[in-house]
């Protein structure tokens, strides 16, 4: 049935016929709380595991291993952290994540833009079939690179080295970076570029005087979703790293996993609160640009 | 096109970023495709052997069609948090007034915790001795029958090492349907309402063939999402126990590195990228068949 009709006759029988009965008002009340308490045990299945995770940290540990994992901490202690701190050299796993994190994130952005203003941009021909070859990336399985890079590194040097991991994280984050990049690209007006051309402004000061101050939105999208990604890695480090010193946090918190049976739990839960600490305080702050960057650019694709 | 745009400034903007690509990303994908007509253990030298691999692969590897069997478990489990449980979430939270940024916060978080952290969570969370999450829940409603150790029982293990790659990006999918949800016109649902149209029919008639796009493609990121998964499986089971919780991936991982079998590794590689290949023209042929269909 088609949406018009629909809409034009409803809106005629309503104003004669139904009129808001006080019984109906109810039952949409009602309604609405039920509404409103299913989404809110949904989100308490989603979220009580962190929530756990958090309580047990500060819980004693002898109270941990004893208690029921629903109770609330008898006392809250932060003798857990102590013992995650001297477990493993926790500082040294979040710098390394820190330098990961950061180059990679760097290359990704300066070069996505880079690939996107050439080719939504500039343009050439050819740029379209460059802009596609770009797009698969976006579906290709990490773990294809593993082997090859594996025996690339071991040729020259490179296996066990912050770069070992920077490389593969930029480059399969780049096509995703490339995406966002050209699809904001294509909204700033072309007329812009015209009147800088006219004045005699090439395409590098377009580059650095338009293009890129604009699109510090994108910036923002782009180095959340690829954070999210680069300073959870698991995969590459731990196939490329093998020094203690050059170990990020998931490798670092692997270590709180060695031994099985005398594993200290709510240390571990303290360690990995630690390691959640920057990026959630990061996505709290950003959180509303973050969103709307997140909500914005899958629904325009 | 920029007008006095140059052969050199074009390269010089593209250059950098194809090459990172090109040997990141490009470069060892047709390295694999070589690797995969080869026989090598990484020492001594490699022995050319066609198709091989592949045969040995669709006919002889009975861990393969496991594995793969797996995989389909796998993408149904995650994809029916990422994409039911979230489309759900997504419509009921059109109907609540306060509190919806909260929501979308907080369902979100689980995306920020690093795999190795909640594979050491759902290693407590799935256990029995001592009593994990999952467990003093059953026990809690009185299904003290349904206690077991999800990670050891080869019934269960599957759908446990599952479940925690659904969970984890549950909140992202969410978002994007939220987005697309509420820029239904207005005008349409209220004129349903009006004419007394259920709220299950206003989703089913007027919402979901709106979003319709828009959940494809949302289709197409979690299918390829889970096709690699990896890490949640290889650290709380490594595959086992036996084979019952093996990925294409932990298999391809296990044959490259424990065994060092770098052809055969390879060979398994391929397969993935072909098998995210697949997924992505399926879901596409889906939506072009819809856009006729209409």
């Amino acid at each position: 049935m088609s949406a018009t009709t629909l809409s034009r006759r409803a809106t005629e029988e309503h104003a004669v016929t139904r009129p808001p009965a006080p019984e109906r008002v109810r039952r949409l009340r009602l309604a609405r709380h039920g509404v409103t308490a299913l989404v809110a045990a949904i989100v308490l299945v989603q979220v009580y595991p962190l929530v756990w995770v958090l309580l047990t940290s500060l819980r004693p540990a002898g109270e941990f291993a004893a208690g029921n994992p629903f109770a609330f901490p008898s006392e809250l202690t932060l003798e857990n952290y102590r013992r995650a701190w001297e477990l493993a050299p926790l500082p040294r796993y979040v710098f390394n994540s820190l330098v990961v994190t950061v180059v990679s994130n760097a290359l990704i952005v300066v070069l996505g833009m880079m690939a996107a203003y050439a080719l939504t941009v500039l343009e050439f021909r050819g740029s379209k079939v460059v802009h596609g070859l770009f797009l698969i990336g976006i579906i290709v399985p990490v773990h294809v690179a593993l082997v090859p890079l594996f025996l690339n590194y071991s040729q020259v040097n490179l296996l066990d080295t912050y770069q070992s991991m920077i490389i593969p994280l930029a480059g399969f984050s780049l096509p995703m970076s490339v995406y966002l990049f050209s699809s904001f690209f294509q909204y700033i007006p072309r007329e812009t570029y015209e009147a800088a051309a006219l004045d005699g402004a090439g395409p590098y000061r377009i580059f650095a005087q338009i293009t890129a101050p604009l699109s510090a939105n994108t910036v923002v999208t782009v180095v959340f979703v690829n954070s999210i990604f680069i300073w959870n890695d698991f995969v590459f480090a731990n196939t490329f790293v093998l020094s203690e010193d050059l170990k990020t946090i998931p490798l670092g918190l692997q270590n709180y996993m060695g031994a099985m049976g005398s594993m200290d739990w709510t240390a571990t839960f303290a360690a990995v609160c630690v390691t959640v600490t920057p990026l959630l305080l990061v996505f709290l702050v950003l959180n509303k640009a973050i969103i709307y960057g997140l909500e914005s650019g899958a629904t325009k694709g | 096109m920029l007008t006095n745009r140059s052969r050199t400034a074009v390269l010089v903007f593209l250059l950098p970023p194809l090459g990172l690509y090109l040997v990141a990303v490009v470069g060892p994908i047709l390295h694999s495709l070589v690797l995969s007509f080869f026989e090598w253990d990484g020492l001594s030298a490699m022995t050319f052997v066609g198709l091989d691999n592949y045969r040995q692969m669709l006919f002889d590897d009975d861990i393969f069609w496991k594995a793969t069997g797996h995989g389909l478990v796998y993408l149904a489990v995650s994809l029916f948090f990422q994409l039911v449980v979230a489309l759900l979430l997504a419509n009921l939270l059109t109907y609540v007034r306060r509190g919806r940024e909260l929501v979308k916060t907080a369902y979100l978080l689980p995306a920020i915790v690093s795999t190795v952290a909640i594979a050491l969570m759902f290693r407590r969370i799935y256990s029995l001795e001592p009593l994990g999450l999952v467990n003093a829940a059953l026990g809690a409603v009185g299904l003290d029958g349904l206690q077991r150790p999800w990670l050891s029982d080869l019934d269960t293990v599957l759908v446990a090492v599952s479940a925690p790659e659904g969970w984890r990006f549950a909140g992202l999918y969410m978002l994007i349907l939220y987005a697309a949800l509420i820029a239904v016109p207005k005008e349409l649902e209220e004129a349903a309402r009006l004419d007394g149209a259920s709220e299950w029919r206003i989703f089913t008639q007027i919402r979901f063939p709106y979003i319709r796009p828009v959940f494809l493609t949302t289709a197409i990121m979690a299918a390829t999402y889970s096709l690699r998964g990896f890490d949640i499986p290889y650290l709380l089971t490594n595959g086992g126990p036996g084979h019952a919780s093996e990925l294409l991936t932990t298999y391809m991982y296990k044959t490259a590195f424990t065994s060092t079998n770098f052809g055969y590794a390879s060979t398994l590689s391929v397969f993935i990228v072909l098998q995210c290949v697949v997924a992505v023209l399926l879901i596409g042929l889906v939506r072009r068949s819809g856009r006729y269909a209409s």
